[in-house]
């Protein structure tokens, strides 16, 4: 049981540990590997003597001798001089100057920038998020993307020389870099939501825990940023959409939208994330998190599918057009349009990307078409693009959803 | 996003790495060959050590496999090969990379005279909201 309160305290103090180490060597791969030995060390210890009454200070202080250590043993092999640096006397670790503890927040942040390096590419940043931000172990992150641990591994270590070469260090940028580095984090936090949230099925628990993991890393940083706006635009569309998590999947099957039980969505997180909203929309500046939050907030509102205000939907979909355009974006749009206005509206906003040779071979283009076909009253359109959409997709539940829209129409 | 690349050949006698015994690819000129196979080599490593590949094996000769068929309510058990086709089944990779454009990059080094190299995606168990 210690061990699993050992496991707690090492997910909440894991960033102030690790940027304790790195305020005095900024090298992220002996940093973690140094944090890492002192989690497994207060593992046993713990476990032995009970938690102490500091644990930060007791991890900070074990982790910085390890670091000493593997610096100094590093150096020694190399032959190196530069590591003095680091080598002061193991004082001046033991006793954190005053600052050490100035604001964990300024900590928390300057590690998300880190793991976010532009160097890096997109699953490496959500990779090393996870694991230095979030204090989940290699073992927990391969498990959660399905890989063998040891591919996990070497994409860590990859990760963290590339920073190595890049030179990154762990602070703040200029203020002129400041707000593309933040908006490459919440990209990295809305991916892994994403994931998670997309992969869930009902059975698998380690999916579902990446969606709240990402709930957890976004409602940090809304906390060390509430004046930035896409912070809390990308909480509010975390929590309004996986609110419906539970009413989502019925044994493995993706329920849609239309036929979900909406008495099994969390009107808690409904309630928090409209709440947020409302606090950000009237500032003036709406960014692609803050519309797609406001796109959730409306089917939110709606009792049932039927009284879907599909009007707001669509004007919601034709700004997030102008703030962030993409085709995906344009096809929900053509859903959206199909309902307030009819079928041809919408599929004269899908026909077009037919001619994007990616778009022709998305499957929802496709099954957007379908449903549009169908709708306007043709289901043999509605049935080749059924088919085809059942052909492009890698998603075994859609498959097995558009499946049954084709054999629900040849049966009719 | 995992993808399988599947390599379908027929090197004679079968044996691997497969460019060895297909005569389009020993026909190269030597300089050729061995820039294709150390920028193949370079390829491997570097995905190895970047973790986008996750495993790969060499197959066995056709004529090793043993095919069951469904007969009579039980299996009916043959010597293969599976069919007279130009090309087996030789080998595959599992890659898990970030986009489907990367796939095909890599998928794209994999290609060699003699044979026919296949990009298929692995089904995942969950689906966008819609």
């Amino acid at each position: 049981m210690t061990t699993r309160v050992a496991e707690d305290v090492w997910r909440r103090e894991s960033p102030h540990v690790l940027a304790a180490l790195l305020r005095r060597h900024g090298d992220l791969g002996d940093c973690e590997d140094a944090a890492q030995e002192a989690a497994e060390a207060a593992a046993t210890q713990w476990d032995r003597d009970g938690v102490p009454d500091n644990p930060r200070a007791w991890l900070i202080r074990v982790a910085s001798r390890r670091l000493i250590d593997r610096v100094r043993a590093d150096s020694a092999r190399a032959g190196r001089e530069e590591a003095v640096a680091v080598a002061q006397p193991g004082d001046a670790y033991l006793a954190p100057p005053a600052d050490a503890y100035r604001s964990d927040g300024d900590d928390t942040l300057r590690l998300f920038l880190l793991c976010c390096h532009p160097s890096l590419s997109r699953p490496s940043q959500v990779a090393l998020t996870l694991h230095a931000v979030a204090g989940l172990s290699t073992a927990a992150i391969a498990a959660a993307y399905l890989v063998p641990e040891r591919t996990m591994t070497q994409r860590l270590t990859r990760a963290r020389s590339t920073l190595r070469a890049a030179g990154a260090e762990f602070g703040l940028p200029t203020e002129d870099e400041l707000p593309s580095r933040i908006a490459a984090v919440l990209d990295v936090c809305h991916l892994l939501f994403t994931e998670g949230h997309t992969r869930s099925t009902g059975g698998s628990l380690v999916d579902s825990d990446l969606a709240e993991e990402a709930i957890r890393l976004t409602r940090q940083l809304h906390a060390i940023l509430p004046e930035h706006d896409e912070a809390a635009g990308a909480l509010a569309l975390m929590l309004l959409t996986h609110a419906r998590a539970a009413a989502r999947t019925d044994g493995g099957d993706l329920v849609p939208l239309a036929e979900q039980d909406r008495t099994r969505w969390d009107h808690e997180r409904i309630a928090e994330g409209v709440r947020i909203l409302e606090r950000v929309l009237p500032r003036g500046h709406v960014g692609r998190f803050q519309l797609q939050a406001a796109i959730a907030a409306v089917h939110a509102e709606a009792p049932v599918w039927e009284s879907t205000d599909w009007l707001q939907i669509s004007l919601l979909y034709a700004m997030l057009t102008q703030v962030a355009p993409s085709p995906v974006v344009t096809l929900n749009r053509a859903v959206a349009v199909g309902m307030a206005l009819g079928p041809e509206d919408g599929l004269a906003l899908v026909d077009p990307l037919l001619d994007d040779p990616a778009m022709r071979r998305h499957h929802r283009t496709h099954a957007v078409r379908a449903h549009l076909l169908e709708m306007a009253g043709d289901p043999a359109g509605a049935i080749a693009g059924y088919r085809q959409a059942a052909q492009l997709t890698t998603s075994l539940p859609e498959q097995r959803y558009l499946n049954a829209c084709i054999n629900r129409l040849t049966a009719s | 996003m995992k993808y399988v690349i599947l390599i379908h050949s027929n090197p004679q006698p079968w044996g691997h790495p497969t460019p060895d015994y297909l005569p389009e690819y020993q026909d190269l000129p030597r300089a050729d060959r061995d820039k294709l196979t150390s920028e193949f080599e370079k390829l491997l490593g570097e995905l190895q050590e970047n973790g986008e590949l996750v495993m790969g094996e060499a197959l066995g000769a056709p004529e090793s496999s043993r095919l069951y068929r469904w007969d009579d309510g039980k299996p009916l058990v043959t010597d293969g090969p599976y069919s007279e086709a130009k090309e087996h089944l030789a080998g595959f990779f599992l890659i898990d990379v970030e986009s489907q454009a990367r796939a095909e990059e890599i998928t794209t080094h994999f290609s060699g005279p003699g044979e026919t190299v296949e990009l298929r995606p692995a089904m995942w168990p969950g689906g966008d909201d819609q």
